[in-house]
C-alpha cells in the first residue's frame, strides 16, 4: 500500500470516528442524559490531596454514600466560606480512610465522619475493598495521573458518553439479555438517574428520579435484597470493643495534632431506619462510639431541623432536601462549638442570591 | 507516564510538533532527551537521579573498556560496571526478597532475628534500562561495537522514552546509528506509527484492561476452591491479559518511535501460535530472550560444551529469566517450568535425530547465536496439522501462567487443583457474560495468531484495501474510546 492509501484509510478513520461519536453524543443528550463524572480512584485521590489546605479553610468529610448525597457542597462552601473535601465512598466503611488520615502526620484539619452503622461497624472485606484500593492508589498517585485528572475533567464535563458507569463498553455489554449461572450475583443494577456525580464528588438524584416512584421502588427493592443477602451479624463483645478502640486511637491521633473530629448520623427513613435500629440499637453503637472516642456527635433524630426528612428510597436525601440539611447542619455544628471564621454576612447573602445548585 | 493516559496524548502531540519544527538535529535530540526525562519523571521525579547515574557511569566506563589496553584494568572496569548496574537492580528489586529469605533461613536455625520491613519503592523500568546499559558495557568489553561518540547520543539511547520503561530492550547498534543522522518520519511512517499506537492501545485498553483483567483478578484473588470452568477462565483471561498488556505496550512503543522517524525492534510475533517452547521464546518478549541468549546462555557455554551442560545452561537461563520478572519464588518456578519444557523438547529432538531415515536431507542445526533457543527440526515445517501442536503448546504455557500470576504457592496449588480435578462444590465465580467475553477473545487471539504467525501486521495492513483498513482502524479507535479505561499501569512496569 502506498502512503496515499494509508492516508485515505486514516481520513476514513477520522471521519467514521468523529461521525459515530457525535451521533452517539447527540442521541444520548436527546434521550435526556446529562454529565456525570467518573468517581474512580483518580478522582478520589485528587480530592485526598486537598486535605492539607489551611485549617480555617477546609473541612474533610468521610463516610459512606449518605453524606455524599446529603451534603450539598455549593451550599456548604457558600455559607461557611470554606472548601469541603468529600472522601466518602458508596458502600464502604469510612474506617480505613479514618486510619489513613490519622496516620498522616500532615493532616491536622477538621474531619466530619458520617456513620451508617451497617457499614461503619462492618469488618467484611467487601465493605472495605474500595477504600483500600483508593488509599493505595493515592499513595502512588503520580504527577502524570494528577495531570490526567485535569484533562479528564475537561473531557467529561463536555461529553455525556464518557459516563463510565453507564456508557462504557462493559456497561453497554452488561445490558445484553444474558442470564447468569445459578449461584452468581452480578451486583445491584441501579437506575441511571439515581446517583449522578459532580467533580467535587457530590452525589445527587436526577429530577426524574425524585418524581418517578417506579425508579425509587427499584432502588428500594435493591436495598431490600441486599438486606436479605447480608450474612454478617452486627459486631458485639470483643470484636465491637476492638473496632471502637481502633476508632478512638485514630481520633486521638488527629486531635493530638490539633485536628477536630465530629461524628454525624445522617437521615434515613421508612423500613430502612427501622431495620438499622433493630440491628444497631443506638445505645449499643452510636452512643458507645461517642463515649469511647470522646468526640462530639450529631444524630439527625436529636435535631428537629434535620429530623423530618423523608428519603425517596429510604436512605438518601433528594437534592432540595440536601440544601436544607446542609444549611441546618452548619448551624448545628456551630452550636456544637465548631467555628467557621470565614462565615460572613456576605457569604450568607451570596448564598441566598445563588441558591440554585445547578442540578 | 503511561501510553494509555490523557497526559501522554498531550505530551506526544507536543513532542511531534517540536520534532517537526526546523531546529538543528542536535536541538531535536536535546528535545527528545528532555522529553524522555519528563516522561520518566512524571511517574516519580526523584528516580530520575538513578537514570542519570546509570547513564553517566556506563558512558565513561564503556569508553574506558573499549580503549583501555591493560587486560586487568579492563576486567576491573567491567566488574565496576556489573556491580553498579546489578547492585542497583538487586537493591531496589530484590532487597526485600533477599532479606525475607535471609530472615527465614536464620529463623530455621533458631536465631530470633526480625528486622523492620524495608520500604523500598521499585523504580519503573529499572530491569529494562539496566539490561540496556549492561549490554553496552559488555559489548565494549568484548569490543563488539564502537563506543558511542557523544554522551547526548548515549543518554538518548538509554532514555529514549518509547522503550525506556518496558522495552523493547534495544542494543546500541539498533538505535545509536539512528541518532547520528537526522531522522524525521515520512508521511507513511507517521501514519503507520499512528496505526500501531491505535492497535497497541486497543490491545491494552480494550482487551487487557476492559475485558480480561477483571476476570483474571477475580479468579486469582479468590480464596476458595473454584469450579473447574471458572479456574480455567481465570487462567485463560490472564493468558490473554498478559499478552495484550505487554505486546500492546511494545506495539505502542514501536508505533511512537515510528511517528518520530525511528525504528525499534519487534518484541512479539504471535506467541500463542508457537509450535513448541523454543518457538514460543522466539515469539514472546523477543528482545529479552535474545538478551538472555547472548549475555547469559552463550557465555555459560550454550550448547558448545556437551549435552549435559546444554541442559544445565538452559535451566540456569530460564531460572534467572524467571527471577528477572519478579522477586518471588513463584517466578523462579515459572522459569523452571519453562526450562523443563525446553528440556522435554530437546529430549524429543535428540531422540528423533538418530531415527531419521538415510537419505533424508539434514538441515544444518541453526546456531544459537543467530536463531535463539533451538526449535526441534520436526516442528520447523509448519502444516495445518501442526495447529494441534500449537494448541498443546498454548495449553502448557497456560499452566505456567498460574505460577506467574498467583501471589504465592498456596494460591497456585489451589488454582491447579481447581483446573485439573473435579472440585466438589467448587465455587462458581464468573458471570455468564464474562465467560462469553473471555472465550470469544481467547479463541479470537489464537486464530489471529495462527493466521499471522508468518507475517507482520504492517505487511498485512499494507496489502489491505484502504477502506477495509479504515474500517478496522476506526473500529479499534471507537472501542478504545468507548471502553473508558485509562491510566492503569502496564503489568510489565513492575518488572
Amino acid at each position: 500500500m502506498s502512503a496515499s492509501n494509508f492516508k485515505k484509510a486514516g481520513i476514513l478513520t477520522l471521519v467514521l470516528v468523529i461521525t459515530s461519536l457525535s451521533s452517539w453524543e447527540l442521541y444520548l443528550r436527546n434521550k435526556g442524559y446529562f454529565i456525570s463524572y467518573d468517581d474512580g480512584e483518580a478522582l478520589w485521590s485528587d480530592k485526598r490531596g486537598k486535605v492539607y489546605q489551611p485549617f480555617d479553610q477546609t473541612t474533610t468529610f468521610i463516610g459512606s454514600s449518605r453524606i455524599k448525597f446529603d451534603l450539598d457542597i455549593p451550599t456548604w462552601e457558600k455559607i461557611t466560606g470554606e472548601n469541603s473535601v468529600q472522601l466518602s465512598m458508596e458502600g464502604n466503611s469510612p474506617r480505613p480512610v479514618l486510619t489513613d488520615l490519622a496516620n498522616d502526620p500532615n493532616f491536622k484539619g477538621k474531619l466530619i465522619v458520617d456513620v451508617t452503622e451497617g457499614l461503619f461497624f462492618s469488618s467484611s472485606p467487601g465493605y472495605n475493598n474500595q477504600a483500600g484500593k483508593n488509599i493505595a492508589f493515592y499513595k502512588k498517585f503520580t504527577p502524570s495521573e494528577r495531570a490526567s485528572v485535569k484533562i479528564d475533567y475537561l473531557l467529561e464535563s463536555r461529553f455525556v458518553f464518557l459516563d463510565k458507569n453507564f456508557f462504557s463498553l462493559n456497561a453497554l455489554l452488561q445490558e445484553l439479555p444474558v442470564h447468569d449461572r445459578p449461584g452468581i450475583y452480578g451486583g445491584p443494577d441501579f437506575p441511571w438517574n439515581f446517583n449522578r456525580n459532580t467533580f467535587d464528588r457530590q452525589s445527587y438524584m436526577s429530577n426524574r428520579f425524585v418524581t418517578d416512584t417506579n425508579l425509587q421502588n427499584k432502588v428500594k427493592n435493591i436495598w431490600y435484597n441486599m438486606g436479605r443477602a447480608i450474612r454478617e451479624k452486627p459486631p458485639t463483645g470483643a470484636l465491637l470493643d476492638s473496632i471502637l478502640l481502633s476508632v478512638k486511637t485514630d481520633c486521638d491521633k488527629i486531635k493530638a495534632r490539633g485536628g477536630q473530629v465530629i461524628f454525624v448520623r445522617t437521615p434515613s427513613s421508612g423500613p430502612f431506619i427501622a431495620g438499622e435500629k433493630m440491628g444497631f440499637p443506638r445505645e449499643k453503637y452510636w452512643n458507645m462510639l461517642l463515649a469511647v472516642t470522646n468526640c462530639p456527635g450529631i444524630h439527625f433524630e436529636d435535631y428537629p431541623a434535620i429530623a423530618h426528612f423523608q428519603c425517596p428510597e429510604f436512605s438518601h436525601l433528594k437534592p432540595t432536601d440536601a440544601v436544607l440539611f446542609t444549611r441546618n447542619f452548619i448551624n448545628i455544628l456551630q452550636e456544637k462549638g465548631w467555628i467557621f471564621p470565614n462565615k460572613t454576612m456576605y457569604s450568607i447573602h451570596s448564598f441566598s442570591k445563588n441558591s440554585d445548585h445547578g442540578f | 507516564m503511561v501510553f494509555n493516559s490523557y497526559t501522554f496524548i498531550v505530551f506526544f502531540i507536543a513532542i511531534l510538533i517540536l520534532h517537526n519544527l526546523p531546529f538543528s538535529w542536535k536541538v531535536k535530540k536535546i528535545n527528545l532527551l528532555l522529553a524522555s526525562y519528563i516522561f520518566y519523571a512524571a511517574w516519580n521525579p526523584p528516580f530520575i537521579l538513578l537514570l542519570w547515574l546509570a547513564t553517566v557511569v556506563d558512558y565513561f566506563v564503556g569508553r574506558a573498556l573499549y580503549t583501555q589496553p591493560n587486560k586487568y584494568k579492563r576486567k576491573l572496569l567491567l566488574v565496576v560496571s556489573l556491580c553498579g548496574n546489578l547492585g542497583m537492580l538487586c537493591f531496589f528489586k530484590y532487597g526485600g526478597f533477599l532479606l525475607d529469605n535471609f530472615v527465614q533461613l536464620v529463623n530455621t536455625f533458631g536465631i530470633n532475628y526480625h528486622p523492620a520491613k524495608p520500604n523500598i519503592i521499585l523504580p519503573a523500568g529499572i530491569s529494562f534500562y539496566t539490561f540496556t546499559t549492561l549490554c553496552y558495557t559488555i559489548d565494549m568489553y568484548k569490543r563488539k561495537s564502537e563506543p558511542v561518540k557523544s554522551i547526548l547520543d548515549f543518554s538518548l539511547f538509554v532514555t529514549f522514552f518509547p522503550h525506556l520503561v518496558a522495552g523493547p530492550i534495544v542494543r546500541p547498534p539498533q538505535l545509536v546509528p539512528q541518532f547520528e543522522t537526522p531522522h524525521k518520519a515520512t508521511q507513511k511512517q507517521l501514519l503507520q506509527g499512528l496505526f500501531l499506537v491505535s492497535l497497541g492501545l486497543f490491545m491494552k485498553v480494550v482487551l487487557a484492561d476492559s475485558m480480561l483483567s477483571s476476570p483474571a483478578n477475580t479468579v486469582f484473588n479468590s480464596q476458595d476452591h473454584l469450579a473447574t470452568l471458572d479456574a480455567w477462565m481465570g487462567v485463560l483471561a490472564f493468558s490473554g491479559q498478559i499478552f495484550c498488556d505487554f505486546a500492546g505496550y511494545s506495539t505502542c512503543a514501536v508505533g511512537v518511535a515510528s511517528c518520530l522517524g525511528f525504528v525499534l525492534p519487534d518484541n512479539f510475533l504471535y506467541p500463542y501460535a508457537a509450535i513448541g517452547f523454543s518457538d514460543f521464546w522466539r515469539r514472546w518478549h523477543i528482545t529479552l530472550s535474545a538478551w538472555l541468549r547472548d549475555y547469559l546462555y552463550i557465555p555459560l557455554g550454550g550448547n558448545r560444551k556437551g549435552k549435559f551442560r546444554t541442559y544445565i545452561n538452559l535451566m540456569i537461563t530460564m531460572l534467572l529469566g524467571g527471577l528477572w520478572h519478579g522477586a518471588n519464588w513463584t517466578f523462579v518456578v515459572w522459569g523452571a517450568l519453562h526450562g523443563f519444557y525446553l528440556w522435554l523438547e530437546k529430549l524429543v529432538q535428540d531422540y528423533r535425530k538418530p531415527r531419521l531415515k538415510p537419505g533424508v536431507e539434514i538441515i544444518p542445526q541453526p546456531a544459537l547465536a543467530t536463531q535463539g533457543f533451538m526449535a526441534p527440526r520436526f516442528l520447523k515445517k509448519v502444516q495445518s496439522t501442526n495447529f494441534l501442536l500449537a494448541l498443546l503448546t498454548f495449553f502448557m504455557i497456560n499452566v505456567t501462567w498460574v505460577f506467574f500470576r498467583a501471589p504465592d504457592f498456596t494460591s497456585a496449588w489451589r488454582m491447579l487443583t481447581s483446573m485439573f480435578s473435579s472440585v466438589k462444590n467448587g465455587t462458581p465465580l464468573l458471570p455468564t457474560l464474562t465467560i462469553i467475553k473471555v472465550s470469544v477473545i481467547i479463541v479470537g487471539i489464537i486464530i489471529f495468531h495462527w493466521f499471522m504467525r508468518n507475517t507482520r501486521v504492517l505487511l498485512v495492513a499494507n496489502k489491505m484495501p484502504w477502506w477495509l483498513l479504515g474500517l478496522i482502524w476506526s473500529a479499534m479507535l471507537l472501542l478504545l474510546i468507548l471502553s473508558q479505561e485509562s491510566s492503569s499501569s502496564f503489568i510489565y512496569f513492575q518488572f
